[in-house]
């Protein structure tokens, strides 16, 4: 499933780039993230534990950051599996100066498999959204009070 | 099929299950449309469940201080078939005969379909558009919560962990109100596509009163202000009624899935507040 959107980011372009890639801040912000740990070179393994209405399951994953360029554009990998399921978003973000800010568009798809797909597909499309909301969000908060 | 092993509570009184509650740790059971399926997938694996099912009175549906009272679980039937709700306050009449199939409506709660907040289920178009309060209770007390204010996300809600909904109160009807809901069903789960439901009314060949309630449409159910707007002062022409529902996605993100595009959606949403508010409007009379 295509995944598009934007939100503005109230700090300028290289601390919003830069906050995009701190994987304390990541683990912080992204909705149920339980920790993230660098691996590799700009790869990090994460456990999650995602809960939404009635379910809640855990999930292993790991996240890559790919193709950077300072500070306009990245990759953003995530990928996770648990017994309910498994997902995959790949994306690109896109970072440009705005009024107020940094505009923050980003593009990708999200893959979900296993029962939570099976019996949640009218669901994924909402739940990613909120999530993406979510985590620009608090990250906002988190950065301010930083 | 078979649910992981969980402990298993009914009390029989409202203060005994928001005991039980107060730590947040333990689930709340009304009528299980949603949790039980989810259990059974193993999506959802709660260490204790608390019944509501063995409370007295949480079902009952009076009149009292101009308005309706429903416990939080009467059931969509008992919603359906209440000679009260159909004279004094029909909109929630209507909707409840449109939810799922006669099973689900046996069993499901208005309380626990407010509570679960499914972007796509049918009553909160409704709860939105007869801007009812919801009365919700802890162990530690009690507060009234405006339905604009309680739905807040996707299966998000201003409920804190320990809080049940009680009961809900929905205005009595002005007479000359029109009122619809108008839903596109999604033929395998029943569940909307679109919802939309609509109450009005005209006076002196003029609209002076719309709300509109959407479902199934966004992450979220919600009251589309600018329909309502776009409705009020006009006399309800056929025109007119074209171009107010047009407005109803405006400021939405529309949902995609494999059975519906965010494109077709919004259409198919524009369509059936068309035809909400026309239906609503040829009841005024």
């Amino acid at each position: 499933m295509k995944i598009a959107g934007t939100y503005t980011l109230p700090f300028e372009q290289e601390k919003a780039y830069r906050s995009l890639q701190d994987p304390a801040l990541l683990a912080k912000c992204m909705p149920g993230v339980e920790s993230l740990e660098q691996v590799g070179d700009a790869q990090y393994a994460m456990k999650m534990k995602m809960v939404m209405a009635t379910v809640s399951g855990s999930f292993d994953g790991k996240v890559t950051v790919a193709d950077p360029h300072p500070f306009t554009e990245f990759r953003l990998i995530v990928e996770g599996s648990g017994k309910i399921g498994f997902m995959k978003g790949d994306g690109r973000l896109h970072l440009k100066p705005a009024a107020d800010g940094t505009e923050v568009a980003y593009e990708g798809d999200v893959n979900v498999g296993g029962t939570i797909a099976a019996v949640g597909q009218r669901l994924i499309d909402t739940t990613a959204k909120m999530i993406i909301k979510k985590f620009f969000e608090k990250l906002v908060k988190e950065v301010r009070a930083a | 099929m078979i649910p992981v092993n969980f402990d298993y509570v009914s009390p029989s009184t409202l203060d005994d299950a928001l005991g039980m509650l107060a730590d947040g740790s333990a689930k709340a059971l009304a009528g299980g449309m949603s949790l039980i399926p989810s259990m059974k997938l193993r999506l959802s694996a709660p260490e204790k469940i608390i019944d509501l099912g063995r409370i007295t009175g949480l079902n009952s549906i009076t009149e009292a201080e101009g308005g309706i009272r429903i416990g939080a679980m009467a059931t969509h039937h008992e919603v359906e078939s209440s000679r009260l709700l159909r004279e004094k306050c029909p909109l929630l009449a209507e909707a409840a005969s449109n939810i799922g199939d006669v099973q689900v409506r046996n069993m499901g709660t208005i309380g626990g379909s407010a509570a679960h907040a499914d972007p796509a289920a049918d009553y909160p178009a409704s709860l939105l558009a007869l801007e009812v309060k919801l009365r919700i209770r802890s162990a530690s007390g009690e507060r009234v919560v405006d339905a604009a204010d309680f739905f807040v996300d996707t299966f998000t809600t201003a409920l804190e962990p320990g809080e049940l909904i009680t009961e809900i109160h929905a205005p009595v009807e002005e007479p000359g109100t029109g009122v619809n809901y108008q839903k596109m069903v999604q033929p395998a789960s029943g569940y909307a596509m679109v919802g939309v439901a609509v109450r009005i009314r005209r006076a002196g060949g003029k609209i002076t009163f719309a709300r509109v309630g959407v479902t199934g449409l966004s992450g979220k159910a919600y009251r589309a202000v600018h329909v309502e707007n776009a409705i009020t002062g006009r006399a309800g022409n056929p025109a007119e009624i074209q171009a107010a529902a047009a407005l109803v996605g405006q400021d939405v993100e529309s949902n995609s899935d494999i059975f519906a595009s965010a494109e077709y959606r919004m259409e198919m949403a524009r369509i059936y507040t068309a035809r909400a508010i026309a239906t609503a409007l040829a009841r005024t009379a």
